[in-house]
This record gives structure tokens, C-alpha cells and sequence, in this order.
């Protein structure tokens, strides 16, 4: 053969990346350009786009600053009330579970994650709706009570659909953890409390890191959550830029608020992990 | 502690007990209990719209998350040949194809294809040799792209922090005995890599199944299960969609319970300590 | 229940009311209804024998299996479209949707899959102008008939002397109201709002729709349901933006949340107000007299419709009078056309909420095709969405 080894490697390995990289090229990385163009653009006379330049829609921004502030807070918040949930709920499952129930108790968590999240979201709509827990407060003297299309229903309906994947990552790092430490710890005299603090909590914090990065990453984006449970009062951004395309056919002031969610989105992430390996680098030195 | 995990349990139960216990309702309307009944299920298998939006979403699941599976191992395996400024390239776009809100993937392919077909489609036109050329347009196609953007990003990553946990030395040890490349993969590489291409492929197929925003923009005229189920709760939902939960619940119960069968009967490989 | 009834139906008055008060309460379905009392019956055998009724021979083999049909929520009787698929073989798929700016919205972005939509009279000018949808081949349409229909309602399904699209029904946008739960008698937009504010707090709803929402709000202020000036639109603005906070939801489909009376009041259309007080008496259905909005719904076939036979054949069967009369008696709408007129029972045509009198309707007015497109009051409503 004619070919060299390293002309063979460098062909195999084209093989093997070029259709990963063609499909990013062509749905992430041209869309993006697409929706940089389209920011710059013009709303067309019966909307859509029309070619423009102008930094017009990115100034008109402070438009959507409730949804987008609504969106920053309401995401950490409903993270945040996740983990609450989520952490006891792991720690019984790694810890304290009975082993032989241990897999079933696991699965049982996985299982709502394969249900429609629609299904899911509306079975709430009728718990929370009139003919539900208000008319069962009703009986004990509490009338005419809302709880849907409230920001309170929105979180129960984030914490609801997320749960799931709160307590995964963090059952994986509890499981991990090495027993023989909690025993070491009480051998020494340390409180179960005390172990807990200083063991099994640093320990598990990178499930914890992961768990609130990823629902929190999700969140805002959310768009279902907020439109069936808050009723179009309870706006993230996630709906206001369906809104932008698909009522008011703005498609340029939409594409500058995407184009602005990903910064944030990015933004955040790069902090994130800035935080993650400064913690990390300091944890590995103790553990080794 | 356990009163805790057991009201955690309940609250992530309830609601989907009322969805079942919904679609046994004999009434129209889903949410007022008159009657027991299964004639909702007889409905809904009948209901070609509905099949129709079952059978599209389990295809559009299936090849979104095969393809992610494959280009997704062929390219955890590339990277690692990949020199350093390609690797953090790659890196970069994988990271953004997985954090991404949905929500703007399904907005901008959407912006992109719109000018792409309007591109391609007079170029195809005037090609074309004979009356009636193909045309692109939104469909299964641009579903599956999409969905399999995330998963192909979802798969690498898995398959890559699996391949970083073997042994150069194996596979060298294979190179040594003269196995050929392809036969080091197969027989050596493939085995260890297996159980995370198909959590890869598992995890592509429930995000493509379950996912809604995207699809929402880049289905075109197709529908998918969550289109449809977002369309009917806009309809009023009747105790059909019920049943059609109820049913594919059933069916992810018992794919769990196989797959625990099947994990049971394989010798288990020894601990890693 | 009228003695009219007497004559056109095959069973007695008294046991109709019976099965018309167990249709009522829920116990019966309409469709069971229907057909118990020999309406549905009727209508069928008359409509084998009427020229240019609907004939499945006619269109048998080419209409394929399925068509898609984009419509508005509680908005057809559902036997219509099992009737059309057993006399066709072609399923009829219903999708929903909240405002014409989103039919609109999907239209511009294409690939909807749709073949037949009920585009209101504001939108036909702006869909034709932009080749959104077809040209009507009226040679196709047998059952419609010119002749019978309003010219007032119907005049704008034509532009530039060419039809586009068919006359659905008329009504008005007014205000459903639970008396037993709102005790201020409301009889403007003024009100109203007001109402929303102090009484109703947190149980009122607007529609998810820029042209009816900030249209009720700038008639309760004194100026036009059309208008786009922009100190006008400011002033609706500040109205909406402290309205907000009080509303119970910002939603086209309001009927599930009236009836589990999660929401009080709500902006309402008259199909939706005639189903609400038929099911639920203590809700009534107000007309502003300060103003509002009269307005025509439309079938229009789009351009990009895959299906257009079946659309015709669709169309044609819902412009035949005795399918179009069971149409209206499910949904409440008020007819365009005398043919249907005749056929209604006289509960339907004397019903008030349906067909109210000439004076009340005097101080509205049809919306406008800019009203709809005018991006000032769109951006409108999407900032006081997202406020």
C-alpha cells in the first residue's frame, strides 16, 4: 500500500469523528449562526425576519427583564427545594435501604422519568385545580382556596418533574462512598451526626454539584412547567421566546433573547466549573 | 427518616395513580370520576392519530437514539486520536450541545433550516430531471437531527469517561499478540465499553421520547406523543391520553423489570477494589 | 322546551325534555341525544335526499385516509367528524389553538400539516396576501350556496373578488360570568375590569390573544377595539400591566377553568358562553355596552394543505345545511346562513347569549386586518405577558 501509517491513522480518525462533527456542524453550530444573524435583523411587516443590521432588538432587552429575573430566581429556587427533597431520599436509598429492596426502591425512583412529563405536569392540574385539594379544604372551612396558576404551583410542579434527577447523582456518589470511613469515624468517637458533617456530606457533594447544575441548567430553559401550571401568568423566559415565534412572529427580538440565554447559560456554567475545580483540587489533596 | 421517603415516595406516586385510576373513568370528562370502565383503551388503540403519534415518537426515539449510540462511540473512540486544539474544539461544541436550553435548539434549527430548504429546495428543483422533484422540508428528519444532536453529545461523553477508566495496557497487550485494530476493538475494547453505550442509548431513547419543545418546532406536519398529548390537554384532555400513559407506563415497568432479569442471570463482573 | 318541537321530531315533547334534562345533568351523551330523539336521524336521512348534500360515492377512492383540521377549543360537535369519516373513510384530525396570530405564526413557518383551518374575517385579507392560502374552486362546493348567506357577516371571505374562504359562524366577544360567585352586576368592559381588580381578584381570566384582551381593554378606556394609536395603546398598557397580578390566567381556553370554577370570569366568545350556560346556568354571558368585538369565523384551505381533496369534501359536508345545523346546535355559534337558520330549534335561534338583539350588538365593532398585524400590539401583549 501507498499509504503511510500516519496518512492511515488520520484517515481512520476522520472516519470515526467526521459524522459527529458533520452533525454538529450542521444542527448546532449553523443554527447558532443563523439565530446570530437573525438578531441583528429587522421584524418583517407581517412578522418573521427581514434582513437588517441593527443592535435594535438586543437594546429593546430590558422588555423581558421580569421574565428573565423570574427565570434566574424561580430555577436556583426550585434546584434548590429539589435537593431538600432529594437529598434525604438518596441518603436512605445508599445508606440505609435494605439491600435487598435496594435496586426495586431505586427503580421505583427512575420509573416516573419514563411517564410523559405532560402526563405527569397535568395530573397536577387537576390536584391543584378546584375540584381537587380545594374542594377537600373546602370541607374542613377553608373556601374558594387557589393553588393553581400560582408561583407555588410552578415550583411543586419543577420539584414534581425534577426529583428524579436530583436524586440519581447523588444516590451514585453516596453508594460510592467507602463504609469503612463511617466505621473508622465511629470507632474514633465520632457522633453519627458528626460523621455525617465530616464525612458523608463532603463526600457526596460532587452528586450534590451535579444534581443542582443540571436541573438548574434545565430549568432555564423550562417552558411546559410554567405554561400548564401557571396558567400564562408565571413566566420564564423559556416562554416568552415561544411567545416571540409563535404569536407575535417577532423572530429577530427572539432570536436576541436565545442568543442571550445561551450567553447566560454559558456564563453561568464557566463559573460553575471554576468553583467545581478550585473545590476539587482542594478535596483531592485530603482524600489522597 | 423512612416516614420521610415514604411520604417522597407517595408524592412521586400519587399523581401518576390518579392518571391510571383516570383512565378506567366511564365519563367524557377526565376529571370527574362516574364509573368504572376500559372502554377508554378501547379507544385509544383504535384512535389512528394517536397510534399514528405512538408509532412516530417510538421510530423518531429509536433512530435518534441508534445513530447517537454509533457516531456517539465512533466519535468517544476519534477523540482521543483527535491533536489537542481539535480535542478542546470538539469539546467545546459537545459541551453546547448538551447544555443548551431545548428550548432555543428547537427555536434555531428551526430560524436555520427554514433558510436552509429555501436555499436548497429551487437548487433541487432545477437539478431534478423529471416533474414532481423532492423537496426538503420539516419531518421525521429534522426531529431525529435534533434529538440526536443532544443524544450523539449524551452517548460520547458517557462512552468516553468509560474508555478512560481502561487499561491502555489491554489493548496494547491485544496489539502485541498481532490482533489487528479492528479485531482489538471488537473482541477487547467493544465488551468494556458496551453496558455505557447502551445507558447512552437508553438515556437517548427517554429524552427523545419524552422530549416535547423541540419537536414543537421542528416537526412540520408530523406528531409526535408529547405534541399530541400537549394538543389534547389544550382540547380538554379526555381519559384517553389516560390510557395511553397508563399504557406506556406499563410498558417502561416492565422494560425495567426484564432488564433487572436479564442483569441477574449474567455472572457479575468483580468488584474494582 | 317549545311545541314546535312536536311536529319535527319523532318522540313526544315530554319525554324530549326528559332526555334533554339528563343531557343536562351529564347522564347521556350528546351524541346519545341526538340520536334518541331522532335529530341526528332526521338530519341524515334528509340530507341523503337533498341535492348537493354530501355523496360519499362521489369522492370515494381519492380522499385518502386522513386529513388535519386546525380549529379553535370546544369548537365542534365531535359526531360531525365520526359521521364524515364513516361516510368518507377519511379520519379527521382536530388540533386547537388560542389565537389567530399563532395559526398565523405556524402558517408563515410552514410545514403544518394542516389542509383545512377557521381563520377569522380579520386574517383572510393578510392570508391572501402573503399566498398563505388557496383560491376556493367553488365547482367543488356544491352545498355552499351564496344566495342564503349574510352578506354582513360573510362579505370579507372574499378579496378582490375572489373567495377564499367559507363562512363558519358569526358571534361576538363578551363576558361569561358565575353569578353565584360575582354578585356586582356587570354589564361593560369597565366594569369589568374594575370587577377583576376588587371583587373577582385572582378569579378573572383574559385570553392569551393580543387582539381581543388589549381590544377589551382599550373599549372599557373609551376608545376602539381597533385602535393602534400609540397613546392609546399606552394607556391599555398600564391598564393590563395593573391588571396582571389580580387575573387567575392569561388563556384562550377558559371553558375547563369556569366550569371547575377555578377562574369566575372570563373574555368570552359565544360558542363558549352559549356551552357554558347551557351546562351551568348560573353563568351567564354579557355583552359591553361600551363596546367589543363582532366577528366571523372561516374554513380556508392552506396552500401547503397535502390533503385537498379531502379538505373540499370537508368543507362541502360542513356547508350542507343539515350537517352544519348539528354543528351549531353542539357548539352555540350563531349562523351565517338562513338555510341553517330554518332547521334550528326555536331554544337555539330564541336563545339571547346566540342570536341577541340588534340593539346590543350596535356598539361593536369588526375587528380590523391591521388590528392583528400591527407589531405595536403585539409586542404589547408579549411584554404584558411577561411582566
Amino acid at each position: 500500500m501507498a499509504m503511510t501509517l500516519a496518512t492511515r491513522k488520520r484517515l481512520v480518525t476522520a472516519l470515526l469523528v467526521g459524522p459527529s462533527a458533520a452533525w454538529l456542524s450542521i444542527f448546532l453550530v449553523l443554527p447558532f449562526i443563523a439565530i446570530l444573524v437573525f438578531s441583528v435583523g429587522e421584524r418583517a411587516p407581517e412578522g418573521g425576519y427581514q434582513a437588517a443590521f441593527t443592535f435594535a432588538q438586543f437594546m429593546n432587552l430590558p422588555a423581558r427583564a421580569t421574565a428573565f429575573w423570574n427565570t434566574m430566581l424561580l430555577a436556583p429556587v426550585g434546584a434548590i427545594l429539589c435537593l431538600l427533597v432529594a437529598y434525604p431520599t438518596a441518603y436512605y436509598l445508599a445508606i440505609r435501604a435494605p439491600t435487598r429492596f435496594r435496586m426495586l426502591l431505586v427503580s421505583l425512583v427512575v420509573v416516573p422519568f419514563w411517564t410523559s412529563l405532560l402526563v405527569r405536569t397535568y395530573a397536577w392540574i387537576f390536584i391543584l385545580g378546584a375540584r381537587g385539594l380545594p374542594n377537600l379544604l373546602a370541607l374542613i372551612g377553608l373556601p374558594d382556596v387557589r393553588l393553581l396558576n400560582t408561583p407555588g404551583a410552578v415550583l411543586l410542579g419543577i420539584v414534581y418533574g425534577y426529583l428524579p434527577l436530583m436524586i440519581m447523582p447523588i444516590y451514585v456518589s453516596l453508594e460510592k462512598l467507602d463504609r469503612r470511613l463511617l466505621e473508622a469515624s465511629a470507632d474514633l468517637g465520632a457522633s453519627p451526626v458528626r460523621s455525617f458533617f465530616n464525612i458523608t456530606l463532603p463526600l457526596s457533594l460532587p452528586g450534590v454539584a451535579t444534581g443542582v447544575a443540571l436541573v438548574t441548567i434545565l430549568l432555564l430553559g423550562e417552558y411546559l412547567i410554567p405554561q400548564l401550571l401557571g396558567g400564562g401568568k408565571v413566566f420564564f423566559i423559556g416562554n416568552a421566546l415561544v411567545d416571540l415565534f409563535l404569536q407575535s412572529r417577532n423572530w429577530p427580538y427572539g432570536s436576541a433573547i436565545a442568543v442571550t440565554l445561551v450567553s447566560v447559560v454559558v456564563l453561568i456554567i464557566t463559573l460553575a466549573m471554576r468553583l467545581a475545580w478550585r473545590f476539587a483540587g482542594t478535596r483531592q489533596v485530603d482524600l489522597v | 427518616m423512612r416516614a420521610f421517603v415514604t411520604a417522597v415516595y407517595l408524592f412521586l406516586y400519587a399523581p401518576i395513580a390518579l392518571v391510571v385510576l383516570l383512565s378506567f373513568n366511564a365519563g367524557r370528562n377526565a376529571s370527574d370520576f362516574t364509573g368504572f370502565s376500559v372502554e377508554w383503551y378501547g379507544k385509544a388503540l383504535s384512535n389512528t392519530f394517536l397510534i399514528q403519534a405512538l408509532q412516530n415518537s417510538l421510530m423518531v426515539a429509536f433512530i435518534s437514539a441508534g445513530l447517537a449510540a454509533i457516531y456517539g462511540t465512533m466519535a468517544a473512540m476519534g477523540l482521543e486520536r483527535l491533536g489537542k486544539r481539535g480535542r478542546m474544539l470538539f469539546d467545546g461544541l459537545l459541551a453546547a450541545a448538551i447544555v443548551v436550553p431545548g428550548v432555543v435548539i428547537g427555536i434555531a434549527t428551526l430560524v436555520a433550516l427554514v433558510q436552509l430548504f429555501a436555499l436548497l429546495n429551487p437548487i433541487v428543483t432545477a437539478l431534478w430531471p423529471s416533474d414532481n422533484p423532492p423537496q426538503f422540508g420539516f419531518g421525521y428528519g429534522s426531529i431525529i437531527a435534533a434529538h440526536g444532536l443532544f443524544s450523539m453529545a449524551l452517548v460520547t461523553m458517557i462512552v468516553r469517561a468509560r474508555i478512560a477508566t481502561l487499561g491502555r495496557d489491554i489493548v496494547e497487550a491485544s496489539a502485541d499478540l498481532y490482533a489487528t485494530p479492528f479485531n482489538t476493538f471488537r473482541l477487547v475494547v467493544l465488551p468494556q465499553i458496551l453496558p455505557a453505550i447502551l445507558s447512552g442509548f437508553l438515556l437517548a431513547f427517554t429524552f427523545s421520547f419524552d422530549d416535547f419543545i423541540i419537536a414543537f418546532f421542528v416537526a412540520g406536519s408530523k406528531t409526535t406523543l408529547p405534541i399530541y398529548i400537549f394538543a389534547s390537554i389544550r382540547r380538554g384532555v379526555t381519559p384517553e391520553i389516560n390510557a395511553i400513559a397508563t399504557l406506556v407506563l406499563t410498558a417502561s415497568l416492565l422494560l425495567i423489570l426484564l432488564s433487572r432479569f436479564l442483569m441477574r442471570d449474567r455472572p457479575r463482573p468483580a468488584p474494582s477494589e | 322546551m317549545s311545541k314546535s318541537y312536536k311536529d319535527n321530531l319523532p318522540i313526544s315533547v315530554s319525554a324530549l325534555t326528559d332526555e334533554f334534562m339528563r343531557l343536562k345533568r351529564g347522564s347521556v351523551t350528546r351524541r346519545h341525544f341526538l340520536g334518541v330523539t331522532g335529530l341526528g336521524l332526521a338530519a341524515s336521512v334528509m340530507s341523503r335526499g337533498l341535492p348537493g348534500a354530501f355523496n360519499a360515492e362521489a369522492f370515494a377512492g381519492d380522499l385518502g385516509t386522513q386529513m388535519s383540521l386546525a380549529t379553535w377549543p370546544n369548537y365542534h360537535d365531535p359526531a360531525t367528524f365520526e359521521n364524515f369519516t364513516k361516510a368518507t373513510g377519511v379520519a379527521v384530525e382536530v388540533n386547537v389553538f388560542g389565537s389567530n396570530e399563532e395559526m398565523l405564526a405556524k402558517l408563515q413557518a410552514g410545514g403544518t400539516g394542516w389542509d383545512l383551518f377557521v381563520p377569522t374575517n380579520y386574517t383572510i385579507s393578510t392570508y391572501s396576501k402573503l399566498k398563505l392560502i388557496d383560491p376556493l374552486d367553488m365547482s367543488k362546493l356544491p352545498a355552499f350556496s351564496s344566495a342564503s348567506e349574510s352578506q354582513r357577516f360573510t362579505h370579507e371571505g372574499t378579496v378582490d373578488g375572489v373567495t377564499y374562504a367559507l363562512p363558519k359562524n358569526w358571534g361576538t366577544t363578551g363576558m361569561s360570568i358565575n353569578t353565584s360567585k360575582v354578585k356586582t352586576p356587570i354589564s361593560s368592559w369597565k366594569q369589568y375590569f374594575e370587577v377583576a381588580m376588587t371583587e373577582a381578584d385572582g378569579r378573572a381570566m383574559v385570553h392569551d390573544y393580543q387582539l381581543t384582551t388589549i381590544g377589551s381593554a382599550l373599549v372599557s378606556l373609551g376608545y376602539s377595539f381597533n385602535s393602534i394609536k400609540s397613546e392609546e395603546l399606552a394607556k391599555a398598557e398600564e391598564l393590563l400591566i395593573k391588571l396582571k397580578p389580580h387575573l387567575y390566567g392569561i388563556n384562550s381556553d377558559y371553558q375547563p377553568a369556569m366550569r371547575s370554577t377555578d377562574a369566575w370570569m372570563t373574555m368570552c366568545w359565544t360558542n363558549d358562553g352559549a356551552q357554558l350556560a347551557r351546562d351551568m346556568p348560573e353563568i351567564i354571558y354579557v355583552l359591553g355596552k361600551d363596546g367589543g368585538e363582532i366577528w366571523t369565523d372561516f374554513y380556508a384551505i392552506p396552500k401547503s394543505a397535502a390533503n385537498k381533496p379531502a379538505a373540499y369534501a370537508l368543507l362541502n359536508y360542513l356547508m350542507t345545511p343539515e350537517n352544519a345545523v348539528k354543528e351549531h346546535i353542539a357548539n352555540g355559534a350563531p349562523t351565517t346562513d338562513s338555510r341553517v337558520l330554518a332547521l334550528l330549534p326555536v331554544d337555539i335561534t330564541g336563545n339571547k347569549i346566540v342570536y341577541p338583539d340588534e340593539a346590543a350588538l350596535t356598539p361593536l365593532e369588526f375587528g380590523a386586518a391591521v388590528t392583528l398585524t400591527d407589531p405595536n400590539r403585539a409586542e404589547l401583549m408579549a411584554r404584558f405577558k411577561a411582566a
